[in-house]
């Protein structure tokens, strides 16, 4: 397996590196300009793509509609027409019957834009849950150091399934907006070791948030995607019930809980040194794998 | 913001068939995007850039003009979006973007 860090690389990189080699075909590539009206101005320069890539690609021979954000242009954030190209692939997914997959990089809506990215979320999660009625598979990958917050932290739990890598964190407020709001005795945002295991991938996948646990890796995070391209997730009555029961247990047993670590050790992990040091995949080999978010 | 638009004289440059664009870089801090293009006449690299940074016209446009003529890039439209880059890194997406059209 190639060793290439998923986390390291930029959107466009990944996409290359995750698809079936070449078979990336951008909708609305650069020359095409639609970008922002809002950031110029703002006095902020625009990019070509507004930070989201998105096209049809195949991955292990099977067709589906990627999607990768850039997370260095405005921390990923969604705009109007960011969110409109999303929107615009998930129905996309949802009419064609092809599985839905995003690299995600974000902290949410892009708050220079006002109420247009709010509702490009909103609408971009009604698409996921006509994807999900339909049988169609919607997969979140989460593997960056900006991770999931804000929106595209909610967003990614709407999301069918959720591949994430020791590096990718997925909440709703970000670790500076808790401290913020609740003072730095409640939640240190210079202390990253808390951050991630608050918020990080083995947290995630321990609380059964991240289907796929895997390491930092393209090839890992690749075979992480292909391995839920055929688990559609369909929302029924039966999976909302159990998904609420799910959460109303963890709030009992986790609801008073200051320290992730409690977390760690009442799942089972005994050596949480060792286990803070495990890759990805290492950490999900060593425990076992928990029922499934959604 | 600031923008402005020059061209340069450059020697011509083979665009391979079947590209018809290239892109380096991302718009982020000290970072910036560039985009080339063919459609600009055979012997001249156009050029479009808008920046954040106001104030640094002279230095960009040595760092263009210096592009141009240590390679060959006529007949191509440049376009940036910049976001502070330091005229290094400037030269340095402009040979990526130029690389991955000779070397795909």
């Amino acid at each position: 397996m190639s060793r290439v860090p998923y986390h390291e690389l930029k959107a466009r990189e990944r996409i290359a590196a995750i698809c079936d080699r070449g078979s990336f075909n951008e909708i609305l590539p650069p020359p095409e300009r639609v970008m922002s009206v809002f950031l110029p101005e703002l006095g902020i320069p625009v990019s070509f793509d507004d930070g989201l890539i998105i096209g049809r690609a195949s991955l292990n021979g099977s067709p589906v509609y990627l999607a990768a954000q850039v997370g260095q242009f405005v921390g990923g954030s969604v705009g109007e027409v960011h969110s409109a190209k999303l929107v615009g692939l998930i129905e996309s997914a949802a009419r064609d019957k092809i599985p839905f997959v995003m690299l995600i990089e974000s902290g949410g809506v892009r708050l220079h834009e006002g109420s247009s990215g709010e509702i490009g979320i909103a609408e971009s999660m009604r698409a996921v849950f006509a994807c999900r009625t339909l049988g169609v598979a919607t997969i979140a990958v989460i593997g960056s150091d900006i991770g999931a917050y804000g929106g595209m932290g909610i967003f990614s739990a709407c999301c069918g399934s959720r591949v994430m890598t020791e590096h990718g964190r997925l909440g709703v407020s970000g670790p500076i907006v808790i401290e913020k709001w609740m003072g730095k005795q409640a939640f240190d945002s210079s202390d990253r070791a808390l951050i991630w295991k608050t918020s990080g991938g083995k947290t995630r996948y321990l609380l059964g948030d991240a289907d796929v646990l895997v390491d930092d890796s393209t090839d890992a995070v690749r075979a992480g995607i292909i391995s839920l391209l055929g688990q559609p997730a369909p929302v029924t009555l039966g999976s909302v019930s159990a998904d609420q029961q799910r959460l109303e247990a963890r709030l009992v047993q986790f609801g008073k809980t200051t320290n992730p670590d409690d977390i760690w050790t009442a799942s089972g992990v005994t050596d949480i040194a060792a286990a803070s040091l495990a890759s990805g995949g290492e950490f999900a080999n060593s425990y076992p794998k928990k029922s499934s978010a959604q | 913001m600031e923008k402005f638009q020059k061209s340069f004289p450059s020697a011509p440059l083979a665009w391979p068939s079947g590209k018809t664009w290239s892109l380096a870089g991302v718009v982020g801090s000290a970072n910036l995007e560039v985009l080339m293009e063919p459609g600009a006449a055979a012997d001249s690299a156009e050029f479009d850039v808008q920046t954040s940074f106001p104030g640094y016209q002279d230095s960009w446009l040595a760092a263009l003009s210096d592009f141009s003529t240590h390679y060959a890039l006529g007949g191509t439209k440049v376009t940036i979006h910049d976001q502070g880059a330091a005229p290094v890194v400037i030269t340095m997406r402009l040979r990526q973007a130029l690389d991955q059209l000779i070397h795909p």
